[in-house]
């Protein structure tokens, strides 16, 4: 089959810097990867050093009541005289926390249920396949609300935990499905051959090739959970002292920026969500490109079920 | 066979895992709703009077768990979900009042949302690299990582502005008095555009990556090629040969998708102030109404299930591998 | 101020046949009601076609404009009474008897007359059945009896003046003829309520509470406006749009900017808010530090409650003062020498000297400590729902860092909320308290021992658990005492508030009132506040529908 050869014709070996290297290629090669990398590397500035950006404190109600654009605030005052351009720029560092934390943290469980599944095999696929079907069944964003709603604090550790339990099985799912078509291939039979250990095996050996799936299952998470976790902030049930854009949003929507005329008040975090979860996307679009050969050029690879987990069935609406 | 009853398990494993799901949430909340109605009278109500309030609605709280989960498991089995606590009448009730708007708003729209996302998808792996292909997949990824509810409110901002006569909250005017009339189909209709364009828009651009993607595998196929070569046109190709086989697994995720229906859409009917299932989720959970929570959470997971489960059907008949056990 | 509440149910209710049996009279009026007019209220619910006005879920939706009282108290003017459905009363036997003389003429909607046995039945029905007692009247009352064959003669307990509000304006009568029958009173969802009111219920569907005059209403000339629309708004955002272009005409909204999205909006456009309770910190006065006085004095330098009020509020709900009075609406209560006594102002300088002189010491993080290092931290919850309360609490972290007192901020869940709230399970904590005709009303919540309770035990209210025996015996003095001596008893509760500072009051929590002038007059107005003027308060309500008419 074309996809073994393709494999096959890649050396085995110096796993651990071949995986770096075929994102770099990736993103270089393609263009909408790289207009996301572009506005990610972006927010990634922005949130690492906001106070060389905005000079004012995001939190003091300092200044005038519902101040229009101007020199000194760039994007006008909040209805209780914050600074929004402040406001919007520390709002980037906590977005970008949620996205990645639960981001990495949902794809390193999806990795130990859906690898650790299709490799462990027998009983202990059974038992977790069963967790990850049974998540992926029940509505995510309902069982999303309905938990964070009742916790007493709705901090970022809530928030983050409720969304990486609610948001791992989609990505469990495709990664059991590759890591069963994995086991029989001919290098793992080798490995297990040569006598290797199973954890050398899965880490050494089967994580490696699997990595642009891994990568896609991350981007498609981070992309869900910006959103996620902006409509949860959005209809009140984040901490309503964060600062963050969705928060910001929060806080627009109560003040009726909108219906006052402070429509930058508004249009400005979400504007930032929709890039910064596009960028995601558009990386994990690209990313599907790439490691899906048959997008790219004419292949036979059949995936039957591979497919239909390929998108959320579950949207955030 | 084997097949068969395992999926069957699995629904009833599933069933069982949401129903105690369901029971022990609320319970591991803090707070009750009987203090909700007392923080309502600002403190004049005595313990008492509190007392008869929780008798006088059903809310034994002093029975032990175990005894609760069995009585609530039997109460579910026979469809006694109880009275909400803040709407004063029967769950069933309730939601029967809510189910219909929400079936109405969501599923057309999710029908809508499949079907032209299919034919996008079709179209534009058959003229792969068109311009077709080349502008919608991109734009549909981008408006559907922009969140939703975002652009519900521009929406409602610019039609305030520029159409301030159309409505945009609500499921029917209040004025209205429901029934089989034109006045108030359309009126119905009328309501029902914004949130639908906005689920429409948000929900299409899946179907275009998904079905452009399985085309694009599919048309690679033997047979495909088969076919071009005996000359059969082209339009017959793309629709009999190509697509037909590639929606086969579109169907289960679509089935989801049709389950997920009665969850609402949250955030649409919260925005655009529409009763449907997930307005009442929203506010029940809010409201700390158990009974409320309780059934809608129950009543989507076995839609999704049931979903499943025609899906499943539909793909043994259509798709005779899969009786083999895949 | 987004503050989801309870939501109702889609019911569609069919259509009320109004069924006014006997048409003997015609009312004092030749013209009769005309006119529609549409409140804008968003409670972020649809209506349950409910009318009980004993289940607190749905008491709202008839008290007024369908039952009515036995008196009308407006608050606004101290509690000045006007004869609703008791023409007379008169207290006897050292204030603990108190006799209504019921009113003659008045039927019901379904044509059946109205008598004092319907007042006794009501009465009576609240003592056998508590979960309709929602005000606890039989706390105090002893008995509830007939005299004659109009008056009603209730007998308390204690002298019984301050609880009159209680009988005879919060409580709603109700009809024997119907309701003697019904076996669960309190579940009863009277979806066609018979009431002796100016309105009947129309029809009723999810969306909309149609009232419709009741055109043999007992008042000679009442009701003049036919028809009034009570609209289910999800969101603030409709509600104030038909508000500000007149589709509505009555508001209880809070609109950000209500000068450029309300009033210019629209000729006849206005708005009032008056005032009438607190919005204060309870401190919990069991735990350490806090029951230390200086502590809770520095607290109260350190807050500028103008910030509170303007930036917090949008301006709308004016800063409170540590008498607990509110101003303007009970002015002539306040104690102006005393509140210059105590002279408590935003002062952090102040604070801080307080804070040294009693001993604490500034420690390295600009927090300050006790000798043995203990930090002065606190944590206040609050209702993370409530969006003005949230910038509420931003301003007050800010403002007690300023002095050296640290302040974790706990916006949670209103059922969380509730619970912390009753059981002390707070250091600090922001709410605000039922208040009445009187500032006496708000001062018994927030002080009376005997509302408390322990920590961890559930408190009706009195919720930082004061305990001071001679504060009980000024609160229980009240009701017997003459207006003079009532005046005297307010004056030494505010020197309680201002010596201890039990609570401290950060703005004033007012009545969310828009109105247009165009087509309807009559409206409560700052210079004739005859009644609270929120649609969303009952009974008055129905009283102010009692005075509206359409514009000439």
């Amino acid at each position: 089959m074309a996809t073994m050869q393709i494999d096959a014709a890649l050396p085995r070996t110096g796993a651990a810097e071949r995986p770096v290297w075929r994102v770099w290629r990736a993103i270089r090669s393609n263009k909408k990867a790289a207009t996301g990398a572009v506005i990610l590397l972006l927010f990634v500035v922005w949130s690492v050093i906001p106070g060389q950006i905005a000079h004012e404190n995001p939190l003091a109600f300092a200044y005038g009541r519902s101040l229009g654009p101007s020199a000194t605030h760039l994007l006008g005052t909040t209805a209780s005289g914050q600074d929004i351009f402040a406001q919007l720029i520390w709002g980037a560092r906590e977005t970008l926390i949620i996205a990645f934390v639960s981001g990495v943290l949902s794809t390193l469980l999806s990795m130990i249920m859906g690898i650790g599944a299709a490799y462990l095999g027998g009983w202990w696929d059974h038992g977790l396949n069963l967790i990850t079907d049974i998540l992926l069944v029940i509505p995510t964003f309902p069982l999303l609300i309905v938990i964070i709603a009742y916790y007493p604090n709705s901090s970022l550790i809530p928030l983050v935990g409720v969304l990486v339990v609610t948001g791992y099985s989609y990505g469990a799912r495709q990664l059991r499905a590759e890591a069963l078509s994995l086991r029989s291939r001919d290098f793992l039979e080798a490995a297990r051959v040569r006598g290797e250990r199973r954890l050398y095996i899965i880490f050494v050996e089967m994580i490696p090739s699997m990595t642009s799936l891994i990568m896609a299952v991350f981007l498609g998470t981070a992309s869900y959970n910006v959103i996620a976790a902006a409509s949860l902030q959005w209809i009140g049930f984040g901490d309503p002292n964060s600062q963050s854009w969705g928060t910001m949003l929060y806080w627009a929507q109560t003040g009726e920026a909108l219906q006052t005329g402070q429509y930058l008040w508004a249009i400005g975090p979400g504007v930032c969500i929709a890039l910064l979860s596009a960028a995601f996307a558009l990386l994990n679009y690209a990313f599907d490109e790439i490691g899906n050969p048959a997008l790219q050029r004419v292949s036979r690879r059949r995936s039957r079920y591979a497919a239909p987990w390929r998108t959320r069935a579950q949207r955030v609406r | 066979m084997r097949y068969a009853l395992h999926r069957l398990g699995f629904f009833a494993v599933t069933l069982w895992a949401c129903l105690t799901l369901n029971f022990v949430l609320p319970r591991m909340m803090p707070g009750n709703p009987i203090l909700d109605m007392m923080a309502k009278y600002k403190g004049h109500v005595t313990v008492q009077a509190l007392q008869a309030i929780e008798v006088a609605f059903g809310i034994d709280t002093h029975a032990s768990l175990f005894a609760q989960y069995w009585q609530y498991l039997g109460n579910t089995f026979t469809g006694n979900f109880g009275i909400s606590l803040t709407q004063s009448e029967p769950v069933s009730q309730v939601i029967a009042g809510a189910v219909w708007w929400t079936v109405g708003l969501i599923g057309v729209t999710t029908v809508l949302g499949f079907i032209l996302g299919t034919l996008i998808g079709i179209v534009g792996a058959w003229r792969r690299g068109g311009w077709l292909d080349g502008l919608l997949p991109p734009v549909f990824v981008v408006l559907s990582s922009i969140p939703f509810f975002w652009i519900g409110m521009l929406r409602i901002l610019a039609v305030s502005k520029f159409m301030p006569t159309f409505p945009t909250s609500g499921a029917y005017a209040y004025g209205a008095t429901p029934g089989l009339n034109w006045p108030f189909i359309a009126d119905v209709l009328q309501h029902a555009l914004l949130p639908g364009l906005a689920i429409l828009i948000t929900s299409i651009g899946g179907w275009i990556l998904v079905m452009r993607n399985t085309m694009v595998t599919v048309l690679a196929e033997d047979y495909v090629r088969m076919a071009r070569a005996k000359g059969i046109p082209g339009w017959r190709i793309m629709l009999d040969y190509a697509a037909r086989n590639a929606m086969l697994p579109n169907l289960s995720g679509f089935a989801m998708s049709l389950g997920f229906v009665l969850s609402g859409a949250i955030l649409v009917e919260y925005l655009f102030n529409y009763q449907g299932v997930g307005y009442y989720l929203l506010l029940g959970v809010v409201n700390q109404d158990y009974a409320l929570v309780q059934a809608l959470f129950l009543l989507i997971t076995v839609g999704v299930l049931v979903a499943l489960l025609a899906a499943d059907v539909l793909t043994a008949i259509i798709d005779p591998r899969t009786r083999t056990g895949a | 101020m987004r503050r989801l509440k309870l939501i109702g149910a889609v019911v569609t209710a069919g259509l009320l046949a109004a069924a006014c049996g006997t048409s003997s009279g015609g009312s004092g009026s030749s013209s009769g009601p005309s006119g529609t007019l549409t409140i804008s209220d968003e409670s972020g619910d649809t209506w349950i076609c409910q009318f009980n006005p004993f289940n607190p879920n749905v008491s709202t939706e008839a008290f007024g404009p369908v039952y009515e009282p036995l008196v009308y108290m407006d608050t606004l003017k101290s509690g000045k009474t006007s004869p609703w459905l008791a023409t007379s009363w008169a207290w006897s036997n050292g204030d603990k008897t108190l006799t209504f003389t019921i009113r003659n003429g008045v039927k019901w909607s379904d044509g059946k007359p109205f008598s004092a046995a319907d007042v006794v039945f009501t009465f009576n029905e609240l003592k056998k059945y508590p979960a309709l007692d929602l005000n606890s009247i039989w706390t105090f009352l002893t008995s509830v009896t007939q005299k004659g064959s109009d008056q009603v003669v209730m007998t308390f307990k204690t002298a019984g003046t301050a609880d009159f509000y209680f009988v005879a304006d919060q409580t709603a009568i109700i009809p024997e003829h119907i309701w003697a029958s019904i076996k669960n009173p309190a579940t009863y969802a009277d979806v066609h309520p018979v009431g002796t009111g100016a309105y009947t219920v129309g029809s009723c569907t999810a969306e909309n509470i149609k009232y419709v005059a009741n055109k043999h209403y007992y008042m000679p000339g009442e009701p003049k406006i036919e028809t009034v629309n009570y609209p289910a708004f999800l969101s603030n955002n409709t509600a104030n749009a038909e508000l500000a272009d007149g589709q509505a005409q009555w508001g209880n909204q809070f609109i950000p900017n209500v000068q450029t999205a309300y009033v210019d909006k629209l000729a006849g456009n206005a708005y009032w808010y008056p005032p009438t309770v607190n919005n204060e910190i309870f401190i919990n006065l069991k735990k350490p530090l806090l029951d230390e006085l200086p502590v809770r004095e520095a607290m109260v330098y350190a807050i500028n409650t103008q910030k509170a009020s303007s930036d917090g509020e949008y301006g709308y709900e004016p800063p409170a003062n540590q008498t607990g009075i509110v101003t303007p609406t009970f002015s002539s209560w306040e104690d102006t020498s005393l509140a210059a006594k105590y002279d408590y102002h935003y002062d952090p300088a102040k604070a801080k000297q307080i804070l040294e002189a009693a001993g604490f010491q500034m420690g390295s993080n600009g927090i300050f400590e006790t000798k043995s290092g203990t930090p002065l931290s606190f944590s206040i919850v609050n209702i993370g729902d409530y969006s003005d309360w949230v910038l509420v609490m931003q301003i007050l972290q800010q403002d007690f860092k300023a002095v050296g007192i640290g302040l974790t901020v706990q916006n949670i869940s209103s059922n969380a909320y509730d619970s912390d709230l009753f059981t002390g399970n707070y250091d600090l904590i922001y709410a605000t308290e039922g208040g009445g005709p009187s500032p006496y009303y708000e001062m018994r919540q927030w002080l009376l021992s005997s509302n408390s309770a322990p920590i961890g035990k559930t408190a009706s209210s009195n919720w930082e658990r004061y305990d001071n025996p001679a504060t009980d015996a000024l609160l229980d003095e009240y009701p017997a005492a003459s207006s003079a001596g009532q005046h005297q008893i307010v004056d030494e509760l505010q020197q309680v508030l201002l010596s201890q500072v039990p609570v401290i009051p950060v703005t004033e929590s007012v009545d969310w009132y828009q109105y247009n002038t165009k087509d309807f007059s009559g409206w409560p107005t700052p210079s004739d506040p005859y009644a609270q003027p929120s649609p969303a308060l009952t009974p008055d309500i129905g009283w102010v529908l009692l005075h509206l008419k359409p514009a000439s």
